[in-house]
């Protein structure tokens, strides 16, 4: 019993860890996204169509969610993109609040096995079993969302390391410098908001699969702007920074049972005041600098 | 066309209350820059310190309201202190943040204190509606439209013929030359943050007393209809705030007349994301963004 409430919380940090890092890929170049939950709802209904109605095998469905989520963060990348500050951070917003209702009235069903499957509306969509039907055990599937977990975060930390990373950063810092250098700013923030849809995607599509059941009300403004938070509590350095920040929020204060029911009040004050001291989290820039700094020093030293 | 035109006053009376919220979100985003996403929770806290009083006291309008208006400043005074004054400047993210966690911490202790999901709400007055014709007002709209534009006339007067509201422009215009004027912009930010507050609290009341009811939600509901009006309407700008709010309320109230209530604020959600994509400086603040777009080209 403990077990599985066990593997339920840990897929769960898992599951919120790919919105986070999502959101905190954003944050690198500069944009601040109310919206990133609408990719995850894009990619949780997508797959769950083509795993349940279509009767695709179950990998083809997370692919496909994530692809679904992708193409419809470019199609908010093009006319957004330009904007800036808090102007592209309520454009995200308004998204994914369209989203969001469209889904609350969007009705597709078809009949299998005389039953009607797909979305209803605000009842949401009921029956995604495609893991429960193909025998995938819980502890087997909390292993298939933190194995593509390591290979998104491995995805960042290349990404970190290479020009790609670096022209990120650059515009993140100063979008007109980089414009400067011959870098067509546009272009590459548009890459950005595509990646972090896809990233958003992958972890919607686990979700309507370990959930069985979605519906919109799940994807409101809440869990993006919680996404948002994780980066900054944990810090804007390293992609490691918004999965510190999801388990402290999730696996850390979930545990705690004695401060259930007065968890907010004690974390939201305990984050008010980690940010007065670090504006940029926990593992900031400079924090990371001087890690890479020591971890040099201890390798020369071994040496 | 009667419907329509009924539909666009019912959409004049419900946009002021959206308006009185734009005005604070504007007050505080002009002089700050930063986002107070905790506005919509401290008023909403401030509604439940007049539902306290109620209960306890069984007090009268005038009593509520106060308490309404006095709760919500305290609040916001927390909130100030807390993710504005102590978080040093060029960190409006963390701000932003930070007044997000504050939000989740509000609700918190809301549901703390006030275990029941729902709580009644005295209304304000208590009378038939009016007819004028082919059409019908509401009484506490009237009041709620009443309000509002007295509390816009008013803030007109403190922005434009004070010396606090000379400060006011010149710290929202450039904080650091208001400072070298002598102007203690530390002291004014906070002002206008107890200012919004107050605007907050009066909106805050009159919105929950036509509703009848309060409940934890009031804080999210507040916060996002501000925001989207002040967008329409142009950051930053009073006017706009204004306007933005009753454009905001006619589209509404023609949505929910035409399409149904469920295309409520997805036309609402649709007409901002127009309004981002081929006019960002909304109704109002069009000026400033040129402004700034043309001084980008020129570097």
């Amino acid at each position: 019993m403990d077990d599985i409430y066990l593997i339920t919380i840990l897929s769960n940090i898992g599951m919120i860890s790919f919105i986070a890092l999502s959101a905190y890929l954003l944050l690198v170049v500069g944009e601040i996204s109310f919206g990133q939950q609408a990719f995850f709802a894009v990619s949780a209904y997508g797959s769950g169509i083509a795993t349940a109605m279509w009767g695709w095998p179950i990998w083809l469905g997370l692919l496909w969610g994530a692809l679904v989520a992708g193409a419809a963060a470019l199609v908010v990348a093009i006319p957004t993109v330009r904007l800036r500050g808090l102007y592209f951070s309520v454009a995200t917003l308004a998204f994914a609040e369209m989203v969001r209702l469209i889904f609350e009235i969007f009705t597709y069903q078809v009949e299998i096995d005389g039953e009607l499957v797909g979305p209803d509306g605000s009842d949401g969509f009921r029956d995604i079993r495609a893991i429960y039907d193909s025998n995938v055990s819980a502890f087997e599937y909390m292993l298939i969302i933190y194995g593509l977990l390591a290979v998104v975060l491995i995805g960042f930390l290349i990404l970190e390391r290479s020009r790609l990373g670096a022209i990120f950063r650059m515009i993140g810092e100063d979008p007109m410098l980089t414009e400067m250098q011959g870098l067509n700013v546009t272009k590459y923030k548009i890459l950005a908001v595509v990646m972090a849809g896809i990233v958003a995607g992958i972890g919607g599509a686990l979700y309507a699969h370990l959930a069985t059941y979605v519906e919109p009300k799940i994807f409101n403004v809440m869990l993006g702007v919680h996404a948002l938070a994780y980066g900054l509590i944990g810090g804007l350095g390293t992609a490691f920074g918004p999965l510190i920040g999801v388990a402290i929020d999730i696996g850390l204060l979930e545990s705690i049972r004695a401060i259930s029911g007065y968890r907010m009040i004690v974390f939201g004050g305990l984050v008010a005041v980690l940010l007065i001291v670090r504006p940029r989290g926990l593992l900031d820039e400079a924090a990371m600098h001087w890690l890479r700094g020591r971890w040099r020093g201890l390798i020369r030293a071994e040496n | 066309m009667v419907d329509f035109i009924q539909n666009c006053l019912d959409g004049i009376m419900l946009g002021s209350s959206y308006a009185l919220l734009a005005i604070g979100f504007t007050l505080i985003f002009g002089v700050m820059r930063r986002l107070n996403l905790s506005y919509g929770p401290s008023i909403m806290v401030g509604a439940f310190v007049g539902t306290l009083v109620y209960l306890e006291f069984k007090a009268n309008a005038v009593a509520i309201a106060a308490a309404t208006v006095v709760g919500a400043v305290i609040v916001g005074i927390y909130v100030e202190r807390l993710c504005f004054r102590a978080i040093r400047r060029g960190a409006a993210v963390a701000s932003m943040v930070s007044s997000f966690v504050i939000w989740m911490q509000l609700e918190e202790i809301v549901t703390v204190v006030f275990p029941d999901r729902t709580y009644f709400f005295p209304p304000m007055v208590t009378a038939d509606p009016i007819d004028l014709g082919p059409f019908f007002f509401k009484v506490e709209n009237i009041v709620m439209f009443a309000v509002a534009a007295v509390m816009t006339v008013l803030l007109h007067w403190l922005l434009q013929y004070t010396r606090f509201g000379l400060a006011l422009r010149a710290v929202s215009e450039n904080p650091r030359a208001a400072l070298f004027m002598g102007i203690n912009v530390g002291a004014v930010m906070f002002l206008a943050f107890v200012i919004a507050s107050a605007f907050g609290g009066v909106a805050a009341y009159l919105i929950v007393s036509a509703d009848g009811q309060i409940t934890p939600l009031f804080g999210l509901w507040a916060t996002f209809k501000g925001l989207i009006a002040m967008m329409l309407g142009g950051m930053g700008s009073i006017p706009g705030a204004i306007l933005g709010g009753l454009l905001l309320g006619v589209v509404e109230a023609q949505s929910i007349w035409y399409l149904g209530t469920e295309y409520r604020d997805l036309s609402a959600y649709f007409l901002l994301f127009l309004f981002l994509v081929f006019r960002p400086g909304g109704l109002m603040g069009q000026l400033a963004v040129e402004r700034e777009l043309a001084a980008t080209r020129r570097v």
